[in-house]
């Protein structure tokens, strides 16, 4: 089976994807990580204006099956959080790159995308 | 020879000889004993010596042992009580289809149980008016260690300190303190008036270091508290947890805990399905929909199955060990759920009016008795002036460990709470014991 | 063997009713003995007759199963038949008192009590015994709250306690709960415990090792003297999860292996029913040293009476009273029931039940020797898959996907209970299963009461009661 990976974005190890539009960062979890969670069934997100650190946990996935932490791919104060997933978390399964999306984060430290890995390293990571 | 099972062995164990020489054959080894893989030295050669007994001699053995217990009237509450169990409940509940299942990880074959469930879990919803209530935790004292912890979760501040009456059944005191013994609470005793709490001394208590207050209704003592909407408002205004300790059959009666401002609910459900069996009991767990993810414990929820037809099954598993492991909201697997199951079938069968009317009977047999033994030379009672669910507080002139003592002698077993004070559960005596009691107190109270 | 369970189908929306869609009735509350506002205001409860309670309850039961309906090899439960005469000995009346009677007056109890932990400290080779816990988790957080006060005595406070990754996970939460970090130890390529990885797991914050023995493999750590030689030489304590004594009764004592602390899970060694998912009850076993930690009260016997005292450096209570008595007074029975030659018997029959069991099957199962249970692997198939579609044959199927270490795992747990042709039918069913393709599979389970169940939707539409419900 194989995975789309977006090469429009940027990737964490454990999943998460980064796809920056001007000093905004948007975050979400890749098609790997929806397939291996299974149907989701709740996300837990911070509030806007809360600060993320990149590398730490921001919230928390669950799905019938498991569990699993949020990690954050950049740092910075959170500016939009996607509340439709609240009522509505199977965006996250059927457009995981999209409507599926979770955080918009305000880029603090832009030498810290440098440190994420790119679309064709992240496929080969899930492949 | 092939008997149904070798003569020495288990009578559980049907293999016939024949069998099991076959079973052993397709393994490939000649001897069970061959099976085992473990190093000789740590085998064990030795015996246990328990003697096999008869089906028979076992049952006549554990009564005989049983009947040593001495045969008393027991007067005796604090969290534990007897209320009539209808023959109904233990019918039902030992069909062995409920019995000897376990938990429903198989949802589609075990519908029956999980209705069963989900009825209890409406049932305390409905006495309790909080959104959520799981399918049972061990007792009222292991409740109430989980509500702690859930609070500790649940918390927003630095605070640590967790606050519970003075006056405590010991058991739930003590496990309290286990359950919180891996975070940093502090629990902390506020003081009660006249054996309700003493609203002044809390309110001078709390701060915003308070994580939770617990208060009962009926309290240990059997006195009606009078001031919940304030312990409420005092804990909320604080940011903290209201945690109320209470049982099914009182809050048929008394103020519904959501409407006071009860944030979780525990408690000792198996005053409903169980007569006091030593200890045994079922906790009662309910609260809030908002804190559903940290629920302790299983929860059954309803759902479809392909035929578009509701079902029920466990949900929101990944709360639970076997999923969350280290970082799940308890350690609990294992719970109380036949239970639960009896609690469900024995509220079922008194209905609404019934279930009102054991709690209305325990507040006036409560005030009967203690109008009785007011009159008694030597005892004043209740000591508190309140209003009592069962059982109430008598004062006696004479030391009460001579008083409990000598009741003992006479038949009653009471309960002996200080120098001078005694603990009288109504709700034990039948009608036409209540004259024989009164005689017996005014023997040895005088 | 074929099988259609039971089906009580109201309509097209719903089986049996809800008792609240039956009758309700509200309470009449007018006349209650107390002033209006310590009372509540309304109370709406189902309002049925017996004759209907017993049908709907008789209803509900025909669409449950249990051990006593067909095999049920959930592993890792240990469900065994449960004997019917001991309820009857749970129900002897005089045994249903009041926890707080007085010792004196409740001599026959504590004494049964007292039988109870001399028969437990033989089976597990243990000094002391304490009954409080009520479940095997239960058991756990005593064991570790034992350990925390005995190092914490010693003045030796240590942080840290290793589980293995396979171990179950009252294991991690029960450690967490008593406020240590949890270490996992990742298992060794054989399915044992890695000697090399549990040195460097071992350090001076080591509290306590927690092992299962079989673990859940059904493998027997062969290392285990020297697990316990590198456990105690790093200052730490050995921990025995007993979820899988039904495969040493009479064989091996955890005493003997080097465990200084150990739960009996009697809900599944001692046969008593497992009631749909409890009471059990996890009487704790340790060694005479950890004696004056375990829970208050202990039972004593002296000069032929009985009393109950508290151990000098007890941990405080881990159960309102002395633990579920009824559960305990059925283990009991069972272990009289049994006595020596029956238990070993039972663990030579669980043991050859299982590896008969494995010998029949076409699902590969990795690893060995395992004793009580085996873990086979669906392949290709979905576990959980396989599971719907066994229904369908009449068994209660394995535990799935668990232990991870096998991939799509059917953990699989006979007990002695089968005979062959139960057994041979068990094993029809598995390989009837393995032929079967995916379209089957996913149509599973077509004969149970209720078909396939979306676990999503509960999730995501959070139904919890039938108030719940109304308010759609």
């Amino acid at each position: 089976m194989s995975f789309e990976t977006p090469d429009d974005r940027k990737y964490n190890e454990s999943h998460e994807w980064a796809l920056r539009d001007g000093g905004t960062v948007r975050v979400g979890i890749s098609d790997f990580a929806q397939d291996e969670l299974g149907d989701v069934v709740f996300v837990e997100l911070p509030d806007v204006g809360e600060a993320v650190t990149q590398g730490e946990a921001f919230g928390v996935i669950e799905s019938i099956k498991a569990v699993s932490d949020l990690y954050a791919p950049v740092s910075g104060e959170v500016t939009a959080v996607n509340e439709a997933l609240f009522d509505a978390p199977e965006q996250v399964n059927e457009d995981p790159f999209g409507d599926g999306w979770m955080l918009e984060i305000e880029l603090s430290d832009e030498a810290e995308l440098d440190e994420l890995l790119s679309a064709g390293d992240y496929a080969d990571q899930v492949a | 020879m092939s008997g149904h099972h070798t003569p020495q062995g288990s009578p559980f164990a049907p293999h016939t000889a024949t069998d099991t020489e076959a079973m052993l054959d397709a393994v490939g080894v000649e001897t069970e004993a061959e099976l085992f893989d473990i190093p000789d030295s740590v085998r064990f050669d030795g015996e246990f010596g328990i003697e096999p007994r008869s089906e028979r001699a076992i049952r006549a053995e554990v009564a005989q042992t049983v009947e040593k217990n001495d045969d008393l009237v027991e007067l005796l509450g604090r969290g534990h009580y007897s209320h009539y169990v209808p023959s109904l409940v233990d019918h039902l509940s030992l069909r062995s289809e409920f019995l000897t299942s376990y938990t429903q990880y198989q949802p589609e074959v075990t519908q029956g149980f999980l209705q069963a469930l989900f009825e209890y879990q409406s049932l305390l919803v409905e006495l309790t008016g909080l959104g959520v209530a799981n399918c049972s935790m061990y007792d009222a004292a292991t409740a109430l260690g989980e509500a702690a912890t859930l609070a500790d979760r649940l918390r927003q501040t630095s605070g640590t300190r967790v606050l519970v009456p003075e006056q405590l059944a010991d058991g739930r005191r003590e496990v309290l303190a286990n359950y919180v013994g891996g975070t940093d609470l502090v629990v902390e005793a506020y003081p009660m008036d006249d054996g309700n709490v003493d609203v002044e001394a809390l309110g001078n208590a709390l701060d915003d270091e308070a994580v939770m207050v617990y208060a009962e209704n009926p309290t240990v003592r059997g006195c009606v508290e009078e001031s919940l909407e304030t312990v409420g408002d005092l804990a909320h205004d604080n940011d903290a947890l209201f945690c109320l300790g209470s049982d099914p059959v009182s809050l048929a009666l008394l103020q519904e805990p959501a409407s006071v401002g009860a944030d979780v609910v525990v408690g000792a459900a198996a005053v409903l399905g169980l007569p006091t069996s030593y200890g045994m009991g079922m906790g009662l767990f309910a609260t809030r929909e908002e804190y559903v993810r940290q629920v302790p414990g299983r929860l059954v929820g309803a759902s479809t199955d392909d035929t578009g037809r509701r079902t029920y099954t466990l949900t929101l598993q990944t709360r639970e060990q076997h999923i969350r492991r280290e970082r799940a909201t308890s350690n609990i697997c294992t719970n109380q759920a036949w239970v639960a199951l009896r609690a469900a079938i024995h509220a079922a069968s008194l209905g609404p009016d019934g279930l009102a009317d054991l709690a209305t009977e325990a507040v006036t047999d409560a005030q009967e008795l203690a109008d009785r033994v007011t009159e008694v030379v030597g005892v004043k009672a209740p000591v508190h002036d309140r209003h009592h669910v069962r059982e109430f507080v008598a004062r006696t002139d004479q030391p009460a460990p001579a008083v409990a003592a000598d009741l003992e002698d006479e038949g009653y077993a009471v309960h002996v709470l200080g120098e001078h004070q005694i603990q009288l559960n109504a709700n034990a005596l039948a009608e036409g014991e209540v004259d024989e009691f009164v005689d017996a107190l005014a023997e040895v109270a005088r | 063997m074929n099988y259609d369970q039971a089906r009580w189908t109201d309509d097209d929306e719903r089986y049996e009713p809800l008792l609240s869609e039956k009758h309700t009735a509200e309470a009449d509350l007018d006349d209650a003995p107390l002033p209006d506002e310590l009372t509540r205001d309304s109370l709406e409860l189902p309002d049925l007759s017996e004759p209907e309670l017993a049908r709907h309850y008789t209803r509900l039961s025909e669409m449950n199963y249990g051990v006593d309906s067909g095999p049920y090899p959930l592993g890792s439960c240990t469900m065994k038949y449960n004997p019917k005469f001991t309820e009857d000995v749970a129900a002897i009346e005089a045994g249903a008192v009041h926890p707080d009677r007085s010792p004196e007056s409740v001599q026959g109890n504590l004494e049964l009590l007292y039988d109870l932990q001399d028969y437990l400290g033989r089976i597990g080779g243990m000094d002391a015994v304490t009954l409080q816990p009520p479940a095997g988790a239960a058991g756990e957080f005593t064991g570790v709250l034992v350990a925390k006060a005995y190092h914490e005595h010693n003045g030796d406070e240590r942080s840290e306690i290793i589980v293995p990754e396979s171990a179950h996970g009252t294991n991690f939460a029960s450690a967490a709960l008593a406020g240590f970090d949890v270490v996992s130890l990742p298992g060794g390529d054989d399915g044992r415990v890695d000697l090399d990885a549990l040195e460097s797991a071992l350090s001076d914050e080591t509290a306590l090792l927690m092992l299962t023995n079989p673990n859940t493999l059904g493998l027997f750590e062969r290392d285990i003297e020297e697990i316990s030689e590198m456990v105690h030489d790093a200052g730490g304590l050995l921990y025995y999860d007993g979820a899988n004594l039904n495969a040493l009764l009479g064989r091996a004592r955890p005493g003997d292996m080097g465990f200084d602390i150990m739960h009996y899970n009697v809900h599944k060694t001692f046969a008593t029913p497992h009631g749909g998912g409890g009471p059990g009850a996890g009487p704790v076993g340790v060694v005479g040293e950890l004696a004056p930690f375990l829970p208050k009260p202990q039972v004593e016997k002296r000069d032929g009476t009985y009393d109950l005292f508290d151990p000098e450096h007890s941990i405080g209570k881990v159960h309102g009273s002395l633990g579920n008595w009824l559960v305990l007074v059925k283990a009991y029975a069972y272990i009289a029931r049994l006595g020596d030659p029956g238990l070993a018997d039972a663990s030579a029959k669980a043991v050859l039940n299982a590896n008969y069991l494995a010998s029949q099957i076409e699902y590969e199962v990795p690893y060995g020797p395992f004793h009580h249970e085996f873990v086979a692997s669906a392949g290709d198939q979905d576990a959980a898959d396989v599971a719907k579609r066994m229904l369908d044959y009449g068994v209660h199927p394995p535990t799935t996907k668990w232990p991870e270490i096998v991939g799509e795992a059917l953990m699989t747990e006979p007990t002695e209970i089968e005979n062959k042709t139960t057994l041979d039918q068990l094993a029809d069913a598995f390989n009837a299963v393995a032929d079967e393709d995916q379209d089957a599979l996913a149509a599973a389970p077509e004969r149970t009461a209720a078909r396939r169940i979306d676990q999503t939707g509960a999730a995501r539409n959070l139904r919890l009661s039938w108030q719940a419900l109304d308010d759609e």
